[in-house]
């Protein structure tokens, strides 16, 4: 196959979405009120109606015996994530042909991890939820918060990205204008971070990776003393404030 | 299919075959080849053979295929696990995986006696062990903000806050169910169950004449799965056990649902959805209870219980919009009698509707409402190989016939043959012929050539075939030499 006629292809513009099969809203909290301190990451359908908001805020105070004042705060939180994710609905996102590199650095209660691979952002059948699933099961990491944090930490790298090829489709349709036939579209706009198709997966090179890059890809799973935990965790305060 | 194994060499010279490592794979897997790419590679991992990317050609599905079954031949008794390989691999992980999984499904990789059992063994396990924490998870536990006087509240219950958000939807206008936990609605239901033991909400089926017992049955003491119904024990059919041995166990408190009430019941579910008091109400005879046990022992309960049941917005790509999937119904239920998914809903005398869509929901979820019958037809069929659907439509139409009066009026017997693809069939024997002829050979060849030009790709078929019988090369592969496709394994032929 010519590979020139995929990357005409490309150039129609998606409307933005998360670029994952099911279109879900990776929503952070961290709440302090009256020196309690709430914080919790999940993911929202941003197709819900607001009411459900609300709802949700109430629930989870309850659940948790919350004092009431943080109703509010977790309903405004999650409501201006939504809208701020609404405001890019309806615009033009360029994905083209990306492949972006994911980082994985988070600490979930005892587990530590690290971890970096490549996604691609055309791909609307991706699932990062089912690649938190496999890559709990493979590492036998038995904390059952580790993989929806894992597969949060990965949306939330997806949206940025997407929010920025949303800004570069503004400035690159601008820059267009008068320009014919087939461009190689620059590939390391947004961020310069996207890998270069041409060097990687060209006629010239193996898509097997030299032996002494495996390290670099591989993923690191540590599990950490309560000591360590209780560092890391005051290092962390430290640093937010 | 049965799973022998057959053992398969990669081709090398005779000298070296003395020295040769034997694998097994199952025999369904006997297709493979190290120099081929077989049709059923080109079907399932179709996004790379559609030129739809750069980072996905045939050259690198060889590449990322070859490497992985011989990374994992490299110690065949482990299994290989996906995160174990990836970091080998340049590509998205979703694609790997992908080709990983369709790997390990044909036993190309991870086909092991030994091996593929402890995994199952782990996950059973896993499955029964059921962790009851007390208190919050630790990444929504309240803490203490540093320096700060003030005691913490103590967290009984534990909360499921993943799950918080995931939307449940209902169209503008109907009643919202109260957002509530599991365990809110079902614990009563789960304290129930434990209290009946395992058998208490199974179905029990007498050993010797297979009926159902209804009301009570006979177990034998020292074999628990040796069951008979109370008409077998009355008539002494006890097999090689003697009546002593058998207890009786009564099922009186099982409760019996006619014909009319598990109507009623699955109307009420598809009007009030998860509201358990409303579809109680409506099923005046049956408690809450007994209407959510009834629900998960009907063969599609469980699926109207998820989100499938309200009426759940479908992604639709072309109006880049969520739209409400109860249009997705109406379209689909044409497309039931093509695809042979049998309708359960007969079994139980129930409304046909809330079978087959909402099954086709939870297989096919990239159906959306706002293509024409005819575009998700062809997307459903161009899953599968053309002589697949050709026998699937068969058998529909059969089906049809045999239910139907008129539509075995529609479907003519003399017209049968035709109606059905065998002028497809003759189609692809007259493209195959020229094919044939300059190779010599079946197999990839002749699928390929029909599969190649059902691809999309800018060839036409007089540059395949024509140009395919002036190939230098002999390689017989299914990407034409001279109009700049692709040949794969060809040695030294370059693309024009």
């Amino acid at each position: 196959m010519k590979p020139l006629s995929t990357w005409g292809s490309s150039r129609n513009p998606v409307k933005f979405r998360i670029p994952t099969s099911d279109n879900l809203l990776p929503i952070r909290l961290d709440i302090e009120i009256d020196g309690q301190r709430f914080r919790d990451a999940f993911t929202w359908n941003p197709s819900d109606p607001d009411s459900e908001v609300v709802v949700f805020a109430k629930r989870t105070v309850k659940d948790l015996k919350l004092p009431p004042a943080f109703i509010t705060q977790i309903a405004q939180s999650i409501q201006s994530q939504l809208t701020e994710f609404r405001s890019y609905e309806g615009q033009d996102m360029y994905t083209g042909e990306r492949v972006v590199p994911i980082k994985l650095d988070l600490r979930v209660n005892h587990t530590l991890i690290k971890d970096q691979f490549l996604w691609d952002l055309n791909n609307f059948e991706s699932d990062p939820e089912e690649f938190a699933r496999t890559f709990c099961k493979d590492m036998g990491i038995e904390d059952p918060e580790v993989g929806p944090a894992i597969a949060i930490a990965i949306r939330e790298q997806l949206y940025e990205i997407a929010v920025q090829s949303v800004a570069s489709a503004k400035e690159s349709r601008m820059i267009k204008k008068g320009r014919k036939g087939f461009e190689h579209i620059p590939i390391s706009k947004a961020g310069g971070i996207a890998v270069d198709l041409v060097k990687s997966f060209g006629n010239k090179s193996s898509v097997i990776r030299k032996r002494k890059e495996w390290d670099v890809f591989e993923p690191i799973v540590d599990l950490l003393s309560n000591e360590e935990v209780d560092a890391l965790e005051a290092t962390e305060e430290r640093n937010a404030r | 299919m049965a799973m022998e194994a057959s053992n398969v060499k990669p081709p090398v010279s005779a000298i070296e075959e003395a020295h040769l490592d034997l694998y097994t794979i199952p025999s369904y897997s006997s297709w493979f080849q190290w120099g081929n790419i077989h049709e059923i590679e080109r079907i399932s991992l179709r996004e790379f053979f559609d030129g739809s990317s750069i980072t996905r050609t045939p050259r690198i599905y060889k590449e990322y295929r070859d490497f992985i079954i011989c990374k994992y031949r490299e110690e065949p008794s482990g299994r290989l696990t996906f995160t174990e390989l990836r970091k080998s691999l340049v590509g998205d992980v979703s694609t790997l995986h992908k080709v990983f999984t369709f790997l390990e499904k044909w036993g190309l990789i991870n086909f092991s006696g030994t091996v593929s059992a402890e995994p199952a063994e782990v996950q059973q396990r896993h499955k029964k062990e059921v962790r009851v924490e007390e208190g919050a998870p630790y990444g929504v536990r309240v803490v203490a903000a540093p320096n700060s006087l003030k005691p913490v509240a103590p967290l009984p219950r534990p909360v499921d806050v993943g799950g918080g958000g995931g939307g449940e939807l209902a169209e503008n206008g109907s009643k919202f169910p109260p957002l509530a936990s599991y365990s809110d609605i079902y614990g009563e239901l789960l304290q129930q169950q434990q209290q009946q033991g395992e058998e208490g909400k199974e179905l029990v089926l007498c050993g010797s004449c297979k009926q159902l017992c209804d009301s009570g049955h006979y177990e034998h003491t020292k074999d628990e799965f040796l069951l008979l119904c109370k008409k077998c024990f009355g008539n002494g059919d006890y097999g090689s056990k003697s009546a002593h041995d058998f207890k009786y166990v009564d099922d009186t408190n099982q409760v019996v649902w006619t014909e009319a009430e598990t109507l009623l019941l699955l109307e009420s579910v598809l009007k009030h959805g998860d509201d358990w008091e409303l579809v109680a109400q409506n099923v005046k005879t049956k408690s809450k209870l007994d209407c959510i046990s009834k629900l998960l022992q009907l063969p599609f309960g469980d699926l109207m219980l998820g989100s499938a049941l309200r009426k759940t917005k479908v992604w639709d790509r072309n109006a880049g919009q969520a739209v409400p999937a109860h249009s997705v119904q109406d379209t689909v239920t044409g497309d039931d009698q093509q695809h042979e998914h049998k309708n359960q809903g007969q079994q139980n005398a129930n409304v046909e509707d809330p079978g087959p869509p909402h099954k086709r929901l939870c297989t096919v979820p990239n159906l959306d409402a706002s293509s024409s019958l005819m575009k998700q037809v062809g997307r459903l069929s161009s899953v599968i190989g053309p002589p697949v659907t050709a026998c699937a439509a068969d058998a529909a139409v059969a089906e049809l016939c045999y239910e139907n009066r008129c539509s075995r009026e529609i479907f003519d017997d003399d017209n049968f043959g035709d109606e059905l693809g065998y002028s497809a069939r003759t189609d692809e024997e007259e493209r195959v012929l020229p094919v044939e002829n300059s190779e010599g050979e079946k197999g990839p060849t002749v699928s390929g050539a029909s599969e190649h030009r059902g691809n999309g790709a800018n060839i036409s078929k007089e540059c395949c075939t024509t140009n395919f019988a002036n190939a230098s090369c002999n390689c017989n592969f299914s990407w034409c030499c001279s109009c700049s496709c692709e040949v794969i394994g060809c040695s030294g032929r370059e693309r024009n």
